[in-house]
């Protein structure tokens, strides 16, 4: 059974099509890219696999449970325990440092638990940062707290929105190899992006447009490093 | 670390990190909190300031006899059932019509030390009898007998007999020192004042009183439970009160505290308005953070919690500072108004802090549902 599976997704504003018959599976421990040029359906999709939207028509098995069919109250508890959000703005919440920043998932999920926190600073490399806030911090190290925060509850999947469209060039490659070790961990990741480059790093890249799933590639020659074209 | 410990450690991040946005919330509960104790002291002190003040138009109980033998030994029985603190004063009258240049006129035996207790509103031109042999007159009789301070005037009693009698009528006639001239703009003008052993002196007669004039300081409740208690318990004495001036003492009292807590009810909406305002504002502001929260598991009910509680907090300070601004407000205002000191009521510093912190909470009800309804997937959403 697929971690993750959607299952004749459509999302419907009006006469718009969001989402138009999406069919995708993600096994578990897979790297995913999603591609698509703007309005093309990434966010909605990412939305509804993130449990904060639901679709107009569809099934949406994760880990087994039509999450579709789940009411707000439970697709939050569905989103604390399964999924790790990234995001292209960081979001990380500017009166609290790093370390509490990561201890709010924590708080949320479970029990706050200082210790393993600045564990999870440290595998970003981030532990002598842990009592800056984030105006403190650069645009790649605060992105770097957000995948801290994200992984910190172990969740069945991260999902990544445009991780690495804030950064620059090192940054973006240290972001890119900090999934490479989730990933290697076994995380199962799914990452929209607009970067080809960061796209193809991944092992499986769907492209969407127009609401409908255009091309799917598999990335054959996949390192999990990320290759800048000059 | 414990769940409690962090919320704590967010919320006290939220408001100290935020100090400065937080600032206009945290002004207005203060002052809301600072005019909420303020009023509340006065309004609890106010009886006992304006008692004082009432006391300074007289005496507001009257014992008169119910027999025919009226004593100072009765007069202390029914004192005894006034406590200590609240009795101001206590004047014993004893009346007898005298003559001067063979006119009839009241004199009245008193003790001036008590009377200057019982009637401060007294306008005494001149010095007070002190001595043996010294009279006040009021300026009624001055006027009519042409006395002035400093004369000297023969003050004859004749005791009426009945016709028939075979005993002998006492007749005195003693002089008499001016001392003082009286002015009240009553019937007390009427009068010559003298010290009772002089009374005694003139007409023979030892012992017994017409009636006393008794000056309590307490509200009307008490006084009535006073009158009542010596009515029952001591039988030669008749205790009334002076219904002009506890009727009157009453209306003002409970206009006054009316007034107060109707501009306390109005200061609490406002500071509710206030804080409401700008808890809406501080909401629209974290939209984002509320949506990442959110996202990140938060319930609504969390969501709640935590705004709920980062308002208590502030409620919960503002009081605080609103107690001891509060009580200097009071102590200010009551030095200006009534020329004394308040007393601290430390019961009012759990009302005060309480009041804050629901007043908060009501405010923050309001902008903490708008917050449960932001959209993480809208609010998150890229650029």
């Amino acid at each position: 059974m697929s971690l993750l599976e959607l299952k004749h997704i459509y999302k419907i504003y009006g006469e718009l099509h969001a989402l138009d018959d999406v069919n995708l599976k993600v096994e578990k421990g897979e790297w995913v890219s999603i591609m698509g040029p703007s309005g093309s359906g990434k966010s909605t999709m990412m939305n509804i696999i993130g449990c904060m939207d639901k679709p107009s028509k569809g099934e949406v098995l994760l880990d087994g449970v039509d999450i579709a069919r789940e009411s707000g109250k439970n697709l939050t508890t569905i989103r604390r325990d399964k999924i790790g959000l990234i995001f292209q703005q960081f979001h990380l919440v500017n009166y609290l440092n790093a370390l509490e920043n990561v201890m709010l998932a924590q708080y949320y999920h479970s029990i706050p638990d200082e210790k393993e926190a600045l564990e999870a600073l440290d595998r970003v490399g981030l532990a002598d940062r842990a009592k800056h806030l984030p105006s403190q911090l650069s645009g790649g190290e605060q992105q770097r707290v957000c995948v801290a925060r994200a992984l910190i509850n172990h969740p069945e999947i991260i999902l990544a929105d445009e991780p690495t469209g804030n950064l620059d060039d090192a940054n973006e490659e240290t972001v890119v190899d900090l999934f490479h070790k989730l990933h290697d961990e076994g995380t199962t990741l799914i990452v929209v992006t607009h970067d080809p480059e960061v796209a193809e790093v991944a092992q499986r890249t769907v492209v969407l447009r127009n609401g409908k799933i255009h091309k799917e590639t598999v990335n054959t020659n996949f390192t999990g490093k990320i290759r800048f074209r000059d | 670390m414990k769940k409690r410990k962090m919320f704590l450690r967010m919320i006290t991040a939220s408001l100290m990190r935020r100090r400065s946005r937080m600032l206009v919330a945290f002004l207005a509960i203060a002052i809301g909190a600072t005019i909420l104790s303020g009023l509340m002291t006065i309004y609890f002190d106010v009886p006992r300031q304006m008692g004082a003040q009432f006391r300074n138009y007289g005496a507001n109980m009257i014992f008169t006899p119910t027999g025919e033998d009226f004593t100072n030994e009765d007069l202390e029985s029914g004192l005894s059932h006034i406590k200590s603190s609240d009795l101001v004063g206590a004047a014993p009258y004893r009346y007898e019509t005298v003559r001067i240049h063979e006119q009839p006129i009241m004199a009245a035996g008193t003790s001036m030390e008590d009377v200057k207790k019982t009637s401060p509103y007294w306008l005494v031109e001149g010095e007070w009898p002190a001595a043996a042999g010294e009279v006040m007159v009021g300026q009624g009789v001055a006027e009519s007998l042409q006395l002035k301070q400093g004369d000297t005037v023969a003050i004859r009693y004749t005791e009426e007999t009945e016709e028939g009698a075979e005993e002998e009528a006492a007749d005195n006639e003693i002089d008499y020192k001016v001392t003082a001239v009286l002015s009240t703009g009553g019937s007390e003008e009427d009068y010559v004042y003298m010290n009772m052993e002089d009374l005694e002196e003139l007409t023979g007669l030892a012992g017994s009183i017409d009636l006393a004039e008794v000056s309590i300081s307490s509200g009307a409740d008490q006084l009535n439970s006073y009158m009542e208690q010596i009515n029952s318990e001591v039988p030669s004495v008749d205790a009334r009160l002076v219904k002009r001036v506890t009727a009157s003492e009453t209306t003002v009292l409970s206009k006054l505290q009316a007034l107060v807590l109707l501009v306390t009810v109005i200061v609490l909406a406002l500071t509710m308005i206030c804080v409401a305002t700008t808890m809406t504002a501080v909401v629209a502001e974290r939209r984002k953070e509320i949506g990442l929260r959110k996202a990140i598991g938060a319930s609504d009910k969390s969501i709640v919690t935590e705004f709920m509680g980062e308002g208590m907090m502030l409620g919960g300070l503002g009081g605080i500072v609103g107690v001891f601004l509060g009580f200097a407000f009071a102590q200010t205002i009551s030095k200006h108004v009534f020329s004394s000191s308040i007393i601290f009521r430390p019961g009012l510093v759990p009302l005060t802090i309480a009041a804050s912190i629901l007043v908060t909470g009501i405010a923050c009800l309001s902008p903490i549902r708008s917050a449960t309804k932001v959209d993480p997937a809208l609010v998150l959403k890229g650029e």
